[in-house]
């Protein structure tokens, strides 16, 4: 009882650290001046705002005995989806940034340091 | 662009639009269960006789409702709708007929997108085909099925396609003809599915129907709907296993031509357009 009660409480903990990332993120995505750095909110906003709230979901189902067993399905499916969320939106917001650098086709505008584009030779 | 005076014109009928649904729901112009009692008693039926070992010979053994209907109780139909994607597929080919797209000898490492997607990719790939077939082989058990699966399994060289390219996944063997030999047997085992209850009654000499699955009132041979106490629905699950296999192979067979380059059909066309390959 207790260790389930424990379980459910660092659960709803890590939903709250969720929905404040999902709110921040948000809130870049808005307000932040080009491409790159929205893309940086974007990210923010699956990392912390689905990968820590889906494992958050994984300990309040894990710790509520009134599922029954049902509650390890549920579990084990929310933090299967936390890998692959985990493993596959960096990849796909890396080949984003990349194309979109490589491309040109987003501009680095108010920018302070671009080594990127130094490395590949100077200005475009 | 559009004016103030458009943008108002298309909110007002949006709105009027959802209004007078939402009166024509309230006075009951759809009737006031929805959905009707008529629908109820030919579902009721389904659901009757989807699993029913107290009822076999009208009842498709197998537990789920969807595929039992969709690969038995109108297996025909199916088979046509199947016929007409293979169709569309066959026409697309035709449209491509000659065109090469070109066997490039090009540095396999400069190919692509980064080392990083690669690796990614790399990973994924085999849980894209256990998803694929899970949803393939448990069709008759679970929600799924073969076209489903067959679809799923085709996101894996969808994506071999974007992140490695077309030359790379060639080059491994993911060509337009391998996947027309694997859609040929995907097909070749669906027509041997639809034949095999007839095979097996000529041997003994009883009748059956094409497309047969369990045992009917003057057709007393069946496919066992169970294999050392896993359900298997007898036909369905052939079906399923080889509609996924064609339906992947078929959707490769697309996304390989749609990743041709526009230059190569214009070559093509140059040339007059006649020549075979």
């Amino acid at each position: 009882m207790g260790f389930d009660y424990i379980l459910v409480i660092i659960g709803e903990v890590l939903i709250a650290i969720g929905i404040f990332c999902d709110l921040v993120a948000s809130i870049g995505m808005l307000r932040f001046p080009n491409f790159y750095v929205r893309l940086h909110a974007a990210t923010l906003g699956t990392i912390g705002g689905a990968v820590v709230p889906l494992i958050g979901a994984a300990l309040v189902a894990a710790g509520s005995d009134f599922l029954g067993t049902y509650r390890w399905f549920m579990a084990g499916g929310a933090v299967i989806t936390a890998i692959l969320v985990l493993m596959l939106a960096p990849a796909g917001s890396h080949a984003l940034a990349r194309a979109a650098h490589r491309s040109g086709a987003a501009k680095v505008f108010p920018k302070i340091a671009d080594h990127l584009e130094e490395d590949r030779g100077g200005m475009k | 662009m559009r004016t103030t005076k458009e943008n108002l014109v298309i909110a007002i009928s949006m709105a009027l639009f959802v209004l007078l649904l939402s009166l024509v729901l309230a006075v009951g112009g759809l009737g006031y269960i929805l959905p009707p009692p008529q629908v109820r008693l030919i579902a009721s039926w389904y659901l009757r006789v989807t699993f029913n070992p107290f009822e076999r010979l009208f009842s498709a053994m197998a537990p789920e409702g969807v595929t039992s209907i969709v690969w038995d109780f109108r297996g025909l139909d199916t088979l046509f709708e199947t016929t007409v994607f293979y169709l569309a597929i066959i026409g697309s080919i035709a449209i491509a007929r000659g065109v090469i797209g070109g066997h490039k000898e090009v540095d396999e490492k400069k190919l692509g997108l980064s080392l990083i997607v690669k690796s990614v990719t790399r990973i994924s790939l085999g849980m894209i085909l256990a998803v694929a077939a899970s949803i393939a082989l448990h069709g008759h058990l679970t929600p799924g099925g073969g076209f489903q699966g067959g679809a799923s399994a085709a996101v894996a060289p969808l994506i071999l396609l974007v992140v490695f390219s077309r030359y790379f996944i060639e080059k491994h063997g993911i060509t337009k003809n391998t996947m027309l030999i694997l859609r040929s047997i995907g097909l070749f085992g669906i027509g041997m599915t639809a034949f095999i209850v007839v095979i097996i009654a000529l041997a003994s000499g009883a009748p059956a129907f094409v497309f047969q699955n369990q045992p009917k009132t003057i057709a007393p041979t069946g496919m066992p709907f169970e294999i050392g106490g896993a359900l298997t629905g007898g036909t369905l699950w052939f079906f399923n296993v080889f509609e996924m296999v064609a339906v992947a192979a078929g959707f490769t067979i697309i996304f390989l031509l749609l990743a041709i380059p526009e230059e190569e059909y214009k070559k093509i066309l140059r040339l007059g357009g006649g020549e075979h390959e």
